[in-house]
C-alpha cells in the first residue's frame, strides 16, 4: 500500500508537467497584428470617463472619438464626430454640427444626445471621474460635479432618488426638480454665507449630516443623502426623504442638444483651448444603451463594449496584450490603414527595448537612459530614434512655509548654484534642455520669462545677505524624491552642487509613490522633486497650479498679484493679451522662485523606419489611426526630421 | 488521519483570519491611500471613489464588511487600480500562468538539482564535485535578474535562438523557466548532496556494498531514498513561492502572471488586490506545508501523523 503511494509520485509529477506545458501553450500562437507596440502598464479601464495616464490615453484614442480630433502632426483640433462648428463673437458659445455618417460599432448613429449623456455622466460625482476638471470650462459644470457641497440657497437643483440596490449601477434614479431653500447642518442649524462655504470645503464633511430643504411641486420637502442599500433598509427620518444625491439642475449647465445633430456649449470664460479639450480622451462619448444595460465596469468587457473610434477591441488579456481591430462602422474607415493593432502591456522599459531590438514590436515610447545614450552615439546614426523636447518640466518645489526657504534670497541662491548643463549634458544625455522657466518652450506665441541663470558668486552673495555667509548657520536641508534611480541620481548631483557651491549640507530622502504624494501635499518636506506634464498645449496648464492655496501648489507659496493675473487671463477674450497676462504671472513666479526648474523632458520613441504617419510633437501624442506601413521605404521618414 | 486533516483545516482558518487582520491593519496604517494622486482630486469625487470601496466608513465597520465579504461570500472585491477587473478575475487570469511556469521551473529545479546533488555526493572530492558545487554556490548567490540578463544576452542577442519576452509559445517558456528554477536547482543540489553524504556514511550502506549490491543501486536506492526527506521539506515553501510567481522574472520576460501584484498592489495602496494576493499566498503556502507533512508519512514509515 505504502509502496504504491510512493510509486504514484513520478506519475503525478509527470502529469503536472504535461498539464502546465499544455496550459502555457493553450493560448496558442496568434497571427501577428499589423502593428504591435509597447503600451506600458495595463490600462486601468476602457471607460474614457474614469481614466488618467498615458497608456490609457493611447488606448482610448484608438477606441473612441470626440467632437474634435487632433491632427497627428500639429495636434491642432480638426473635425472629429463634429463636421464643423460655429463660435459666437464673445467666444463663449460653441455650436457643433455632427456628421451624419458617425456611427457606433453596433451600427447605430452617434447623436448629440450621446454627447450630452456622456458629458453629464462624466460630470456626475457618482462616476468619480478624476479628470472631471477638464470639463469645468463649461458653464456651471464645476458646480454640477461638486454635488451637494457646491449648492447654495436659491440654486435650481435636481434630486436623484434612490434606486433598487440590485439594479445596474449605471442607472440613474428618478429626478425631482426644485429650488434649494436652505441647508441645515447636523444640529439643525441653517448654514448660510461663509459658514456654508467653509463647511462645504471641509474634506472630512459627512454629507449625510446635512438636510437639503427644497421647494418642489409638492411644496417644501426635506432631503437627506442616503446610499441605495441603507435607503432600501431604513425608513427616512420623520418629515424627510432619502436622496441618492442632490445636484445642480442639469438645465443650468451650459450644454444642450438642439437637435439630433447639433450641440451647443456655453462656457464660463473664453477658453482658447476648448476645441483641443474636446479632442482629449476624457471628453469622448460613450453609448448610453451599452453603459446602462451592462452597468459599470462590465460594459467595458470586450464582449459588451460599444465604441465609436477607428478601432474596436477584439480581446483583452490582463497585463499581456489587448488587440484592437478596425471598426467597420467608423466614418473615416477608408483612411484607417491598419487592420489590427496589438497593445502590449510591458512595464519594464528594458524588456520593451529587448522586444524592439529583436523585431517583436514596431514602436516603444521609452528607452532606459543608459541604453539611450549608446543608441544615440551609434555611428552611422540610427534611423529610428529622434528625441525632441516635450511639454513637460522637471523641477524642485521649495517649501516656503519652512525656514530658510521663506527668504526669497535663499531660494534664488539655491537656483543660481545649480549647474543645469552638467545635469542635462553629463547625467541625462538624451538631449534634454536646461530650463529656467516653468512653462516649456515651444508653445506658439509664448516665450517663457527666464528665472535666474547659474551664477555661483551671486548665489553666495545672496546667501550671505540672507544671514548665512559661506553657508554658516544654514540648517541641513533635505531633498525628497520618489523612489526611482533616475530621480536619485539627479538628487545626488544637486546635493553635490549645493554643497560645493554654497557650503551647505544637504541630505536626500526617498519615499515610494503614494507616501511621497502625501508628504508633498501635507508640506512635509524641505525640497521636493516634481515633474509636470501639460494637459493641453497652453501655458495655463502649468501656471494655474501655483495660485494661492491651489490644490497642486504644494509649496505654501502664494502671491495676490499672481492670483489676480491668472484670474484675469482666464476671462480675457483677446488671445495676445491673455498670453501677456500669463507671461507677467510667470515673471512673478520666476522672480520669487518657490520652484527651481531644471530641464524639459524629451520624447524617447523608437519607431521602425517602415512605420509612416508617426510625427514628433511636444505632447508625444501619436494617433494610431494615422499610421500606415510603407514596406518599400522610399522616402526618409518624417519622424526623423531634424536629427542630423 | 481524518482528525489530522480536520485539525489542520481548523488552523488554516485561524491562520487566514490572522493574516487578514494583520494585513488589514498594516495597509491602513501606511501613509497615503489608494486614491491619492499627484494631481489633487476634488473632494466630492474622492468621496465617491472611497464610497465605492466602503473606505468612507469607520475603520471597524470596514473591517467587518471586508471580513464578511472575503470569508463568507468568497469575494475578494474589486481592484482599486485596474478598475475594470475584480480581484477574483485578476487571480483567475494570473495564477494559472504563474503556476504553469512555476511547475516547469520546479521540475527543472528538482530533476537537475537532485541529479547533480547525487553525482556530487557519489563522486565526493572529484573535480566534477568541485565544479558542480561551485555552480550551485553561484546559482544561490547570483540574483535572478543577473542570471536573466546574462541569459538574454547569450540566447537572445548573441545566439538568436529564443524570443526576448512574452507568453504563449514553447520557446518563450525556456528562459523564464530556467531563470526562475536556477536558484532552486542550486539549493536542491546543495541539500541533496549534504543529505546524501550523510546517508552514505551509514552502516547499512556498507552492509549493502558488502553484500555485493552494485554501486549504482546502493547510491540510487539505498542512499537516495533515505536522503529525500530534507529535499521534500525544502520543496514545500519553495513550491508555494514559485507557484504564485516571481516579480523579477515576470517583469523581465513580460509574463502576465501574479508575481508583480505582490509588490505593485502594495505600492499603489490597492487594498483589495494586495489583500487578495496575500491571502492567496497564505493558502498556497499552508496547503504545500500540509502536503509535505502528508508526504513524510509516505516517504518515511517511521513518521506518524498526529
Amino acid at each position: 500500500m505504502r509502496l504504491e503511494g510512493r510509486s504514484l509520485f513520478p506519475w503525478i509529477a509527470g502529469a503536472a508537467i504535461l498539464f502546465s506545458i499544455g496550459w502555457a501553450l493553450n493560448r496558442g500562437q496568434l497571427p501577428p497584428a499589423d502593428f504591435t507596440f509597447v503600451n506600458g502598464t495595463e490600462v486601468k479601464s476602457l471607460d474614457p470617463a474614469i481614466v488618467t495616464g498615458q497608456p490609457e490615453n493611447r488606448m482610448i484614442n484608438a477606441l473612441f472619438e470626440g467632437l474634435t480630433s487632433w491632427d497627428p502632426k500639429t495636434l491642432e483640433p480638426g473635425p472629429g464626430v463634429a463636421q464643423r462648428w460655429d463660435v459666437s463673437d464673445d467666444l463663449l458659445t460653441y455650436t457643433f454640427h455632427l456628421r451624419h455618417d458617425a456611427k457606433w460599432s453596433d451600427g447605430s448613429p452617434v447623436t448629440a444626445h450621446d454627447f450630452i449623456y456622456s458629458m453629464r455622466r462624466f460630470l456626475d460625482p457618482r462616476t468619480a471621474a478624476e479628470y472631471s476638471y477638464q470639463a469645468w470650462y463649461v458653464k456651471n459644470a464645476k458646480k454640477y460635479s461638486g454635488g451637494g457641497r457646491a449648492l447654495r440657497p436659491g440654486d435650481n437643483v435636481e434630486v436623484e432618488l434612490n434606486v433598487d440596490p440590485d439594479a445596474p449601477n449605471s442607472i440613474r434614479g428618478k429626478l425631482i426638480h426644485g429650488q434649494l431653500v436652505r441647508i441645515e447642518d447636523k444640529s439643525g442649524q441653517e448654514l448660510t454665507g461663509e459658514a456654508l462655504d467653509k463647511a462645504a470645503a471641509d474634506a472630512s464633511l459627512n454629507i449625510e449630516d446635512w438636510v437639503f430643504v427644497i421647494s418642489t411641486e409638492a411644496g417644501e420637502e426635506r432631503f437627506r443623502y442616503a446610499d441605495d442599500l441603507s435607503a432600501s433598509r431604513n425608513e427616512p427620518a420623520a418629515g424627510e426623504r432619502h436622496a441618492r444625491q442632490i445636484l445642480l439642475d442639469l438645465h443650468d449647465v451650459g450644454m444642450r442638444a438642439i437637435d439630433d445633430r447639433t450641440i451647443e456649449f456655453t462656457l464660463e470664460n473664453p477658453t482658447p483651448y476648448f476645441l483641443t479639450l474636446l479632442g482629449f480622451y476624457p471628453l469622448f462619448p460613450v453609448q448610453q444603451k451599452c453603459v446602462e444595460t451592462f452597468g459599470s465596469p462590465q460594459w467595458t468587457d470586450v464582449e459588451n463594449i460599444v465604441c465609436n473610434g477607428p478601432f474596436k477591441p477584439e480581446f483583452r488579456r490582463l497585463r499581456d496584450r489587448t488587440r484592437v481591430v478596425k471598426n467597420e462602422y467608423y466614418w473615416d474607415r477608408e483612411n484607417v490603414k491598419l487592420n489590427s493593432v496589438d497593445f502590449l502591456a510591458v512595464e519594464s522599459s528594458t524588456t520593451a527595448l529587448n522586444l524592439y531590438l529583436t523585431g517583436e514590436v514596431d514602436w516603444i515610447y521609452d528607452v532606459p537612459a543608459a541604453a539611450l545614450r549608446t543608441l544615440l552615439a551609434e555611428q552611422p546614426p540610427r534611423d529610428d530614434i529622434n528625441p525632441v523636447p516635450l511639454l513637460n518640466t522637471y523641477f524642485y518645489l521649495l517649501n516656503v512655509t519652512r525656514k530658510p526657504f521663506d527668504d526669497v534670497r535663499v531660494r534664488k541662491a539655491l537656483s543660481m548654484a545649480i549647474d543645469r548643463e552638467e545635469l542635462t549634458g553629463v547625467l541625462l544625455g538624451a538631449g534634454e534642455r536646461p530650463t529656467y522657466s516653468l512653462v516649456p518652450p515651444g508653445l506658439p506665441g509664448y516665450d517663457p520669462p527666464q528665472g535666474p541663470h547659474e551664477n555661483v558668486a551671486e548665489a553666495r552673495r545672496l546667501l550671505a545677505e540672507a544671514g548665512y555667509p559661506e553657508g554658516r548657520g544654514f540648517p541641513t536641508i533635505e531633498v525628497l524624491y520618489n523612489t526611482h534611480e533616475g530621480h536619485q541620481a539627479i538628487a545626488q548631483l544637486i546635493r553635490k552642487q549645493w554643497q560645493k557651491n554654497l557650503g551647505i549640507s544637504v541630505r536626500t530622502r526617498n519615499e515610494e509613490w503614494a507616501t511621497f504624494n502625501s508628504s508633498q501635499r501635507q508640506l512635509n518636506y524641505d525640497v521636493s522633486r516634481r515633474g509636470w506634464i501639460g494637459d493641453y498645449a497652453d501655458p495655463n496648464t502649468f501656471l494655474d497650479m501655483f495660485v494661492s492655496g491651489g490644490e497642486n501648489n504644494c509649496t505654501g507659496w502664494g502671491n495676490p498679484e499672481y492670483d489676480k493675473l491668472i484670474a484675469a487671463a482666464a476671462v480675457e477674450p483677446d488671445p495676445d493679451k491673455r498670453l501677456d497676462l500669463l507671461h507677467q504671472a510667470e515673471t512673478i513666479l520666476m522672480d520669487e522662485q518657490p520652484i527651481i526648474p531644471f530641464y524639459n523632458y524629451v520624447s524617447k520613441n523608437m519607431v521602425k523606419p517602415t512605420i509612416r504617419g508617426f510625427y514628433n510633437n511636444i505632447q508625444d501624442t501619436h494617433p494610431l489611426s494615422a499610421l500606415w506601413i510603407d514596406a518599400e521605404e522610399k522616402t526618409p521618414n518624417p519622424f526623423m526630421e531634424g536629427r542630423e | 488521519m481524518i482528525a489530522f486533516i480536520g485539525k489542520r483545516l481548523f488552523w488554516l482558518l485561524i491562520t487566514m483570519w490572522a493574516v487578514f487582520t494583520v494585513s488589514f491593519i498594516l495597509m491602513r496604517s501606511v501613509p497615503g491611500g489608494p486614491f491619492d494622486r499627484e494631481k489633487a482630486v476634488a473632494p466630492e469625487i474622492k468621496r465617491n471613489l472611497e464610497r465605492r470601496y466602503n473606505l468612507d466608513k469607520p475603520v471597524l465597520e470596514q473591517y467587518g464588511l471586508e471580513l464578511k465579504r472575503v470569508f463568507w461570500e468568497w469575494d475578494l472585491g474589486h481592484c482599486m487600480n485596474i478598475a475594470d477587473a475584480s480581484v477574483n478575475y485578476v487571480i483567475r487570469q494570473g495564477l494559472p500562468i504563474s503556476a504553469a511556469l512555476g511547475i516547469l521551473a520546479m521540475t527543472f529545479a528538482v530533476s537537475f538539482g537532485v541529479l547533480t546533488g547525487v553525482v556530487s555526493a557519489a563522486m565526493r572530492g572529484s573535480r566534477l564535485d568541485v565544479g558542480l558545487r561551485l555552480a550551485a554556490t553561484a546559482g544561490i548567490a547570483l540574483p535572478n535578474f543577473v542570471v536573466a540578463g546574462i541569459c538574454i544576452l547569450l540566447f537572445v542577442f548573441w545566439i538568436p535562438l529564443l524570443p526576448a519576452a512574452g507568453w504563449g509559445s514553447l520557446s518563450q517558456l525556456v528562459l523564464p523557466a530556467f531563470c526562475l528554477g536556477a536558484p532552486y536547482a542550486a539549493e536542491v543540489a546543495r541539500i541533496t548532496r549534504t543529505s546524501m553524504l550523510d546517508s552514505l556514511s551509514h552502516d547499512y550502506i556498507r552492509t549493502a556494498r558488502a553484500k555485493g549490491v552494485s554501486r549504482t543501486r546502493v547510491v540510487l536506492v539505498h542512499g537516495l531514498r533515505n536522503s529525500l526527506l530534507p529535499v521534500v521539506s525544502f520543496l514545500g515553501p519553495a513550491v508555494a513561492g514559485i507557484l504564485t510567481g516571481s516579480l523579477i522574472v515576470e517583469q523581465i520576460f513580460g509574463i502576465p502572471g501574479l508575481g508583480v501584484y505582490f509588490v505593485k498592489s502594495a505600492l499603489q495602496r490597492d487594498y483589495t488586490l494586495s489583500m487578495g494576493v496575500v491571502l492567496l499566498y497564505t493558502l498556497v503556502l499552508y496547503t504545500m506545508n500540509f502536503l509535505v507533512d502528508l508526504s513524510y508519512a509516505y516517504l518515511d514509515p517511521r513518521v506518524e501523523l498526529e
